[in-house]
This record gives C-alpha cells, sequence and structure tokens, in this order.
C-alpha cells in the first residue's frame, strides 16, 4: 500500500447533517433530515475504511484565524463544543485523538515555506464545528488519529477571496503534504467545505422542516453542478481556472481556503471525483465528493 | 434617554494578556481608565454587541443568566486562558428579542451551557466590568447578513427597551478598526499598524468620530469598510451610534495595533438628554441626528499637530 496523501474528500461540514444523524455524542435531537447527504457519508465511509489510512488531515473554515495557520498538535482533545452559529443544533462532547507528531511537522513544514505558522498545544482549546462535523460524518467511530488546520481566511467575506490568501493556502497544502511524505504517513486530506454559501437568514421552524429545504438561489445550484461535473471529469485545472468567477458569483464557502489547500495537497491531480451526494442546507449547495490516488500513485511508482 | 456612557473597545485579547507589551501597554492603561469611566456612569445595564460573535440565522441574544467557563483565544491559544464570568439582564434580553420580532426582524435567546462566548466579550467584561458588583450585561450577535442600519435599528431597540424598564444603560460597542494583520511573524515588542494608508484611514474616522456629525459618520463608515477592510463592515459603531442614543463626540484613549490592524479605546459623549426624542415603550427608537457641539478629541491633536503632552494619543509603538 503505497503511502503520502493517498485521497482527498470534500466533506461540508453544516451542522444538520451530525443533527439528522442523532449521534450520542451530540445533545439536540431531531427527526432526521438532510438524508441525502447523509446517505452519501455513508458511501463515503466505506470508500474511506477501504483506503486504510493512518491518519486524517481536516482544513475548517470554523477555526478562523486572521493571524496565521495553526495546527492542532495536542495528543488528546476533549471537551464539549458548542456552535456558536447553531446552538440549537450542535452541542457535541468530543474525544478526539490527534497525530501530534504530524501536527508539529506540518507546522514546521509551514514555516519552512515561508508561511506564519503555529503549533495549538492549549489542551483548553475548544474544537470547532466544522472540523467536527466533517470528521465525525466521515468516521463517527473516531478510531483514527487526526489532524486539523485552521483557516486563515474570512468565509463570509463579501469579495473574492484576495489572491495572497489563496497562495498562501497552496503553499500550505504543499507543506502539508510535505509534512506527511517525510513522515511516511498515510493520510487522506479533508477539505471541510460547502459550494455555493449562501445561507437563509432565518431558522425554519422546527429546524429539521424539509420542507423548507431547498438552494438558496438558482445561481448558486447552477454554478455548484458546474463544478461538480467538472470535478467528477477529473479536469481540476479549469475548476481552478474557473475558482475566481465561482467565488465571485456564488459566494461559496471555498474562499476559506479549504478547496484549494486539499488540492495543493493531493498535488492537483487530474483524476475523476466520485459523487457520493449533493444537497442543500439552510440554502447552502453541499457536495461529498472523493478523490482516490492510489491508483494514480502506484501508476507513478 | 440616552445611554448614560458609552464606549469602542477592541476585541482583541493582547492588551489583556500582553499588557505589557510596549504597543500594547496604552491600549490597557486605557481600559483601566475606562474601567473606572464606566463604573462612575452608574449604569444599570451594559449594551454589548462584539464582532466576534458571528450569527447567520436570526437575530440571537443572549439570555442566559450566568457565562462562565474557560475561554481560548482562536489565534492565541498560547498566551493563555481567558476565564470568564458574564452575568445577563435576562429580562431585558428576553424584551429585546420580543421586541425585535414586533419590529419584523427574526430573533432568538440563547441559552446553552458552554455557549463559546466570544473572545471580545470576553476581554471586555475581564478589563472593563470585574468589578465585585459587576454590570448586567445584554449582549447581541452579529448577524453578518444584517447591515449598519438594522445593526443600528437593534442597539436603539435594546436602549428604548432598558428605558422602559426604567433602566440606566451604558453602551459598549466590541471591534476594530482596520483588519490587515500581519503576515509574517514579529515580535508582539515590535507591532505596529501595518499599512500607512489604512493607519491614515483610521485616524480619519478618529476625527469623524469625535466631530460627532452622525450623519457623516453613517456616510464614511460603508467606504472606511472597504478601504481599510473594517471590522465586520464597522457594526459594532452602527450598534453604539443606536444604543447610546445619540452621539455629540469622543475622546479618542488610545489607539494602537493588534498584530498589523488597528484598535482604539474611545469615549463617546452622548447626546443631552433633552435632545432625545423619549421613545414609546416597545418603538425601535433610530438615534437622533447629529449634535454639532465641539468635539471633545480635537483635530489639533492629529499626528504631526499633536500637543507634546496630550494624554489621549497612543502612539502605535514607542
Amino acid at each position: 500500500m503505497p503511502d503520502g496523501v493517498i485521497a482527498g474528500f470534500l466533506a461540508p461540514h453544516a451542522p444538520h447533517f451530525l443533527y439528522g444523524e442523532n449521534p450520542p455524542q451530540n445533545e439536540a435531537r431531531s427527526r432526521g433530515g438532510w438524508e441525502v447527504i447523509r446517505w452519501a457519508y455513508e458511501a463515503a465511509r466505506a470508500d474511506l475504511e477501504r483506503l486504510r489510512p493512518d491518519v486524517l488531515v481536516v482544513h475548517s473554515p470554523h477555526w478562523i484565524t486572521p493571524v496565521g495557520h495553526h495546527v492542532l498538535a495536542v495528543p488528546h482533545l476533549r471537551g464539549k463544543s458548542v456552535d456558536p452559529i447553531f446552538p440549537n443544533l450542535f452541542r457535541y462532547h468530543y474525544d478526539i485523538t490527534v497525530d501530534a507528531q504530524l501536527a508539529e511537522a506540518i507546522v514546521e513544514e509551514a514555516g519552512a515555506h515561508g508561511l506564519l505558522a503555529r503549533a495549538m498545544r492549549n489542551p483548553a482549546f475548544r474544537v470547532d464545528y466544522g472540523t467536527i462535523v466533517t470528521l465525525h460524518m466521515l468516521r463517527p467511530d473516531w478510531d483514527l488519529p487526526v489532524v486539523g488546520l485552521s483557516s486563515h481566511s474570512w468565509p463570509y467575506w463579501d469579495g473574492p477571496t484576495p489572491d495572497e490568501e489563496i497562495r498562501e493556502v497552496d503553499v500550505l497544502g504543499k507543506a502539508t503534504r510535505a509534512a506527511i511524505e517525510r513522515l511516511g504517513r498515510r493520510a487522506v486530506v479533508l477539505a471541510s467545505n460547502s459550494l455555493s454559501h449562501r445561507h437563509f437568514s432565518e431558522e425554519p421552524d422546527p429546524p429539521d422542516d424539509m420542507s423548507q429545504e431547498h438552494h438558496y438561489n438558482d445561481l448558486g445550484y447552477r454554478w455548484d453542478v458546474r463544478m461538480i461535473e467538472l470535478l467528477r471529469a477529473g479536469r481540476t485545472r479549469e475548476v481552478f481556472e474557473l475558482m475566481p468567477e465561482f467565488t465571485r458569483e456564488a459566494l461559496p464557502e471555498t474562499k476559506s481556503g479549504s478547496v484549494t489547500w486539499m488540492f495543493s495537497a493531493m498535488d492537483y491531480p487530474e483524476v475523476p471525483g466520485k459523487l457520493y451526494g449533493y444537497g442543500a442546507a439552510i440554502g447552502t449547495g453541499n457536495a461529498v465528493m472523493g478523490f482516490d490516488l492510489t491508483d494514480s500513485i502506484v501508476a507513478g511508482r | 434617554m440616552p445611554a448614560v456612557s458609552a464606549f469602542l473597545v477592541p476585541g482583541s485579547p493582547l492588551p489583556l494578556l500582553r499588557g505589557d507589551e510596549p504597543p500594547y501597554r496604552p491600549l490597557r492603561r486605557a481600559l483601566d481608565e475606562v474601567a473606572g469611566r464606566l463604573a462612575d456612569s452608574r449604569p444599570d445595564v451594559l449594551l454589548v454587541y462584539s464582532t466576534r460573535w458571528i450569527a447567520v440565522l436570526d437575530a440571537l441574544w443572549q439570555t442566559r443568566p450566568r457565562l462562565d467557563g474557560v475561554h481560548v483565544d482562536e489565534v492565541w491559544h498560547d498566551l493563555g486562558d481567558l476565564p470568564h464570568d458574564l452575568r445577563v439582564d435576562t429580562d431585558l434580553a428576553h424584551a429585546c428579542v420580543a421586541a425585535t420580532n414586533a419590529m419584523g426582524l427574526r430573533a432568538k435567546g440563547v441559552d446553552f451551557e458552554a455557549f463559546p462566548v466570544d473572545t471580545g466579550a470576553v476581554v471586555a467584561n475581564a478589563l472593563l466590568n470585574a468589578g465585585e458588583r459587576p454590570i448586567p450585561l445584554v449582549i447581541a450577535a452579529n448577524n453578518i447578513y444584517h447591515d449598519g442600519p438594522t445593526t443600528e435599528r437593534l442597539g436603539a431597540l435594546a436602549l428604548s427597551q432598558a428605558e422602559h424598564q426604567g433602566k440606566r444603560a451604558a453602551a459598549l460597542a466590541i471591534g476594530g478598526l482596520s483588519t490587515e494583520f500581519h503576515r509574517a511573524e514579529i515580535d508582539l515588542s515590535d507591532d505596529h499598524i501595518s499599512d500607512p494608508a489604512k493607519d491614515e484611514l483610521n485616524r480619519r474616522l478618529f476625527d469623524l468620530l469625535a466631530g460627532g456629525d452622525t450623519d457623516a459618520i453613517r456616510a464614511f463608515l460603508p467606504e472606511f469598510s472597504d478601504r481599510a477592510r473594517g471590522d465586520q463592515h464597522m457594526k459594532h459603531l452602527w450598534w453604539l451610534l443606536g444604543a447610546s442614543g445619540g452621539v455629540q463626540g469622543a475622546t479618542l484613549q488610545a489607539y494602537g495595533p493588534d498584530y498589523g490592524s488597528g484598535a482604539a479605546v474611545m469615549e463617546f459623549t452622548t447626546v443631552s438628554e433633552q435632545a432625545v426624542e423619549t421613545p414609546r415603550p416597545g418603538a425601535t427608537a433610530v438615534a437622533p441626528g447629529a449634535n454639532r457641539g465641539a468635539p471633545v478629541w480635537q483635530a489639533a491633536m492629529r499626528p504631526g499637530r499633536r500637543r507634546a503632552a496630550a494624554r489621549s494619543w497612543s502612539r502605535p509603538s514607542p
């Protein structure tokens, strides 16, 4: 089995998905909902299991760090994470094992690549819901060590993400890959991102009333489909050529950098993405997709 | 009745956690002074808006009576924990929820154990409200889809509800100015505003706030937000315009860096009580227009024309 970055998943983090699952770790209870995305995650979990990774590395838009790129580096993190945006849906008791050695290596490599990067070594730190939801939905047993990276960019900024921030997450992806390869880990990288990201501004009552769920607007939906089609065809270069226009028009969460980071960590492979499912959460567009690099790694060797 | 006092303070934890570093000493000293000014104004409630409590759905108001725990900042986690114990005026907060819904904006109370109070509210409470008899708070979230005028209306609503309950209110805006952080590692002792152009914009904003021309302030805030990448569209200042009942000037107590971004401590002079049209109970009064009285912070204190002994001006670094 090859090591290095063996796969990536586009794994959106709306707390609604986890809320719909009703896991014992979450205090909030639902009647279900968002099944299309939750079924997509079920299929993605099976593929993740087949990949047999050593570690999951996730980049989250909801650990927002305007100063530098930060990496969870406490070997064991335990606590309760209440989502400041959706506290009624997400009050999750987490117990996370971190690959602290890899985390420190990513910080070192990021520094060596010229980035301002810091290891987060404070055990009282609250892990954000973007990190937790993505990891839980892909690996609800939490039996793999993880590494969490912060987002240097503000996901809700009105304008396009500044070029220098896109360049930074590209470099961060390269640094992540270098650290993974240096330590010989079999790593799966996860972009905790929705696509189009315009929210409703009022919450349905009850929140799991699926008759109220739909895409916020047609423009966002059509942009999402266009990008998904390109990703399914493995036309990665075109995806990133379109990214600035996509960012301007669909206000996607990709502006937080997670997708760019993931593809950079995978070295922008032109491999067909596998679409597990696509659906809306409070108006945003969410695709669960996988990019398996194992065949191309073996062929490359 | 206007607010009995009104202040702008930064949401950064650096003045609290590293207040001994030269760039943050003026901010810390000013915050300590403002704590006394706040107490002297004898408010029954502090109307708080922090840019760092982000919401996307509905207008959220804290309704949990006590918010205690240990917070760790998302960026400055290596500088220490932030224990906190905030008391909320739940009667007033519930009244604000009801009044917000009544004005046609969906609102909810937030009452959850272990809710992550944002760094700005934690730090401001620790520095300004840590006495034996803390002032109860009303805290509104920053809904990113609310614009400045909507936020001003929410501030005014909170003030009018406080008056309806017979409470003396103080207004507190927690947030930054320009937001261009350093991209490379610097020693905190060398912190400075990262971009001279944004520094100038910050100072232009101080001039306007000092002048107390609220129409001019409202007109400039969008431009400032665009050009200086103002913190969260500067909605904390829109809140202050509403929650204060109107301002007629401001004193700049300190100005300094927050890892390259701008941070300031300002005390506002609220309009005189006679100038305020008393709102009807439950009404959502908008702050009255400009009172062009003499500004407290004078243009003569601008860089290059500053009096050597001016207490209220602090340079970003020595």
